[in-house]
């Protein structure tokens, strides 16, 4: 066999002739070409190879026979010179040749027939190529490698001639049409059919292959792939795209929309994976977006109302996901979202504020809560809890917890409510609320919290509230307490809670000087009352002396005589001062008839003082109870009326007050045997409230002041303008001033010479 | 591949042009690039005892001598190879190859031109450097006495070549 195979090969001796070399190899090249499933024989192989080695070698002594005369006439010529561009010549002449009759070939075929043959074609041609690039290995190495070192660009190893001919030949040729057969084939499976997509996918890679870079053929570009694949596969799925979307629109409702769109987008993403080349696909995504997007975006957000007002989340998440695709598609909606949310909001606070004199703090603050968890939840299960939406929410919510229809007399309503709903929460009661309930309440209650302008609204209810909890000690748990305080403290900072703090600690401290006092008394032998003290810091404590004279019953006096010289013993220098309006105790009423047990009334030590007065006589005027207790008529006109109505007196007279006869009744009956007379405070903390409220705008100023101060104080010398700014920052976390008070309260500072005015509209300190 | 098909079909069988055929390791004759390719493209199976590859420009001394070569160099790094761009610069060849080299000059020029057809890019350094070491230092004549050449330049030649060539002189 292998005598025969070898007998067409020229010998060692015919190398010169290019024609006989040729022919020789012309004819194995074409079997390559054409034959290669057949199988190529070991002794060609070996054949081609070396004919091609030995035509290129055997005639260098010829070569080197020339070159050296030429350097003797010219001296143009370095080095040796190499053959083999004849070779290259003939192999480029003949892949020319081969590709025109294959383009001949290719008209027969139209579309599908066309794509099948075009990619039989190119598989079978760039196999043979790597065959005959190895076959003319020896020609790569020398020839073509010294035409490429100097730069020729027209010259390619054998592997990039094949494709540069496929390019240049039949690509430039075919290729509209393949693309055309490609696109067809996509159009159908896009209507639903079943493709043979490998058939795509072997012509992308085919188009990415032809993509030779000019400058180093090492190296590929997708340029060729870019202009004859994907713009065209780009401008037909827009077109198709853009088609259909309209057609669907006019025939559908907009959700219905939404989820083609969805589904069409999802496909075509798959689609990029399955067989198309990775870099289309940001572009086919991009351009997908545009037509099934963006080119009905208007139709989208005007349905995003509808969803709103008709809470469709899943279609609103389908809408945040499709908008979310295209620049600046989210805007309109979290726009809308924000109105819708404060309208909502509005109204929910107009439904439960018919009487805003009786409204609950409760119903109030739940109404608020119940509209930022609704949309809080939507954020969260239909917009990806987007940061942006979470402020629209954020926005809006401040919008309606600091301006509606119960704040219609001033911002401080809302501040005020949710104090007061925190003190019921924070107080001793019936209901007995579970302790994790309560922390996760505590934890709404600071969601609104964050709402709040008026922060130091808040503050002045709460601390007032916090103080009747700790001087009645009816706080329901120290824990829950504390909890509060550091929330409040995570929020506003150290120094908003500051008196808050203080006042707990005055409550511990009062305690351990409790215990002190009472061994203090033991050690002195006497036998003094059951009585307990609280120390309370004045500056900390929203608390004011009462507003009448009291003369406390013997009893009671040398009790606190003997404390306060027991603190005063301890902390030398120190102002006590009797807070009696918030004093209580409890009496034993040994005189009634037909009890079986001594009944116990729970008395404030007004009230106390009152009855202590029938120990030495079962009758009294209302002069002598006034001159004896030295009371005011504003605290003891109440607190003769509760013992009235509790029938512990009979009274003779038509009215509380001078000329009125109290006794005492000893057929008192009550069904508990501890009685709280103690109450009734209704008309006191209606009181409390309008002042408290008063105060408010004075410590405001205060504040601004001391703003001021503080700034000018670090700066020395602003300007007018910026001070302003600057204080509004400082203050904010408490509430918003106003441009005017602030500039009221520059007024004053400056009336004041802490501050002085300066050329061009400045302002100085002066230490 | 499992070490008992690596045993099976590592073994390549090689006729030279005198009709000899060598059985050595297919990692060995895969040295050449140009049985590399072949074996990749036909399938290692095409190469039976009954049909050697035919290497048609070499003879079996020379064949045996190069496969000598391939056999010391069989694990090295191609690739290597390839880049060390500082090997190409320098005319230094480790000992083994020097001693391997110390032939008639005949058979150097014929190991040459056998690495060149059989694309052993490596074997074909160290020829030339080999060759290169013989030239390096002698004056042309003793160059020409030392490959055998005789003169055919005119003098008028010789020196408008040495003149042309004036700038590259070792002074």
């Amino acid at each position: 066999m292998a005598p025969a195979a070898m007998s067409g090969m020229p010998g060692t001796k015919m190398h010169d002739d290019i024609d006989t070399t040729w022919n020789y190899l012309q004819g194995g090249i074409t079997k390559i070409m054409n034959n290669l499933q057949d199988g190529l024989d070991m002794v060609t192989y070996m054949g081609i190879y070396t004919a091609v080695h030995n035509f290129c070698t055997s005639q260098r002594a010829v070569g080197f026979h020339v070159s050296a005369s030429t350097v003797s006439t010219t001296g143009a010529h370095r080095g040796a010179h190499l053959l083999g561009e004849d070779l290259y010549k003939k192999l480029a002449a003949y892949l020319t040749k081969h590709l025109q009759d294959l383009h001949a070939e290719s008209k027969l075929h139209t579309d599908e027939a066309l794509l099948a043959f075009y990619i039989k074609e190119w598989s079978r041609y760039t196999i043979a190529a790597k065959y005959i690039h190895h076959l003319f290995r020896y020609l790569n190495r020398h020839w073509v490698k010294r035409e490429m070192d100097e730069g020729k660009k027209s010259i390619y190893d054998v592997y990039t001639l094949h494709l540069v001919r496929w390019r240049d030949v039949l690509f430039a040729q075919v290729s509209e049409k393949v693309m055309d057969a490609v696109l067809k084939l996509v159009e159908k499976q896009r209507n639903g059919e079943t493709i043979e997509y490998h058939q795509i996918k072997q012509v992308v890679e085919s188009f990415v292959s032809l993509g030779l870079d000019e400058g180093d053929s090492t190296k590929t570009t997708l340029d060729v792939y870019r202009y004859h694949f994907e713009q065209p596969f780009l401008d037909a799925t827009m077109t198709f795209y853009r088609n259909e979307s309209k057609q669907f629109v006019a025939e559908n409702s907009v959700v219905e929309y939404m989820k083609k769109a969805e589904a069409r987008l999802q496909e075509e993403e798959e689609r990029v994976g399955i067989y198309l080349h990775p870099d289309i696909g940001p572009a086919l995504k991009k351009a997908c977006n545009q037509v099934l997007i963006a080119e009905h975006s208007a139709i989208l957000r005007d349905e995003f109302q509808v969803l709103l007002d008709n809470d469709k989340e899943e279609d609103m998440k389908r809408m945040y996901s499709l908008l979310a695709r295209i620049p600046d598609g989210l805007d309109p909606l979290r726009s809308r979202f924000e109105a819708h949310v404060r309208k909502a909001g509005l109204a929910a606070v107009a439904k439960v504020a018919a009487d805003a004199e009786k409204l609950e703090p409760k119903v109030y603050v739940d109404a608020l809560l119940e509209i930022h968890t609704q949309y809080q939840g939507l954020v969260k299960r239909a917009f990806n809890d987007e940061p942006e939406f979470t402020r629209s929410l954020d926005n809006a919510c401040r919008e309606f917890v600091n301006r509606n229809e119960v704040c219609k007399a001033g911002s401080n309503k809302s501040p005020e409510l949710l104090a007061k709903y925190t003190d019921i929460l924070l107080r001793k009661s019936g209901t007995g609320v579970e302790e994790t309930e309560l922390e996760n309440t505590l934890s709404q209650i600071m969601t609104v919290f964050k709402y709040i302008e008026d922060r130091d609204v808040f503050q002045k209810f709460y601390s007032r509230m916090l103080a009747r909890r700790l001087v009645h000690s009816n706080s329901s748990s120290d824990d829950a307490e504390t909890s509060m305080i550091s929330k409040l403290k995570d929020t506003c900072g150290f120094e908003y809670t500051n008196k808050l703090q203080r006042m707990f600690q005055d409550m511990q401290i009062s305690k351990d000087l409790n215990t002190g006092f009472k061994e203090h008394v033991q050690g002195l032998g006497s036998k003094g009352l059951d009585s307990s003290y609280s120390v309370l810091g004045t500056g900390f404590w929203p608390l004011t002396a009462p507003g009448t004279t009291f003369a406390p019953p013997q009893e009671i006096s040398a009790d606190c005589e003997r404390f306060a010289l027991y603190y005063k013993a301890k902390h030398e220098g120190r102002k006590l001062t009797w807070l009696w309006q918030l004093c209580k105790g409890e009496i034993k009423a040994n005189y009634i008839r037909n009890a079986k047990m001594p009944y116990t009334f729970q008395v404030s030590i007004y009230q106390m003082a009152v009855l202590l007065l029938f120990n030495d006589a079962d009758k009294c005027t209302y002069e002598e109870i006034a001159s004896t207790t030295q009371l005011h008529a504003d605290p003891l006109d109440p607190s003769l009326g509760i013992l009235i109505k509790a029938k512990v007196l009979t009274m003779e007279g038509a009215k509380i007050g001078p000329g009125a006869v109290f006794s005492l009744n000893y057929d008192f009956k009550s069904k508990k045997y501890r009685v709280n007379l103690n109450v009734g405070m209704k008309t006191e903390t209606k009181q409390e409230e309008a002042e408290t409220n008063k105060t408010i705008e004075e410590d405001r100023k205060l504040l601004i002041q001391s703003a001021i101060v503080r700034i000018m104080k670090a700066r020395k010398r602003m300007k007018h303008q910026q001070l302003l700014s600057e204080t509004i920052n400082h203050i904010r976390s408490r509430f918003v001033p106003k441009v005017q008070d602030i500039k009221k309260c520059i007024e004053i500072l400056l009336d004041k010479e802490y501050l002085e005015r300066l050329d061009d509209d400045d302002l100085g300190y002066l230490a | 591949m499992t070490a008992e098909t690596t045993a099976k079909s590592g073994r390549i069988n090689l006729q030279s042009n005198d009709g000899i055929t060598i059985e050595v390791d297919r990692a060995v004759a895969e040295r050449s690039i140009l049985i590399k390719n072949l074996i990749d493209d036909l399938g290692v199976e095409a190469v039976t005892p009954q049909t050697p590859i035919p290497i048609t420009n070499v003879n079996d001394s020379v064949l045996r001598k190069v496969l000598e070569w391939c056999e010391k160099h069989r694990a090295d790094q191609p690739s290597a190879e390839e880049e060390n761009d500082s090997r190409k610069k320098t005319t230094e060849i480790d000992e083994w190859d020097m001693k391997f080299m110390q032939v008639d000059q005949e058979m150097l020029f014929e190991i040459i031109l056998a690495a060149n057809y059989l694309d052993i890019k490596a074997l074909l350094d160290v020829g030339c450097k080999t060759v290169a070491n013989m030239i390096k230092g002698k004056s042309p004549d003793e160059i020409r006495k030392t490959f055998n050449i005789t003169n055919d330049f005119t003098p008028e030649e010789e020196e408008q070549i040495r003149r042309e060539n004036e700038w590259a002189e070792d002074r």
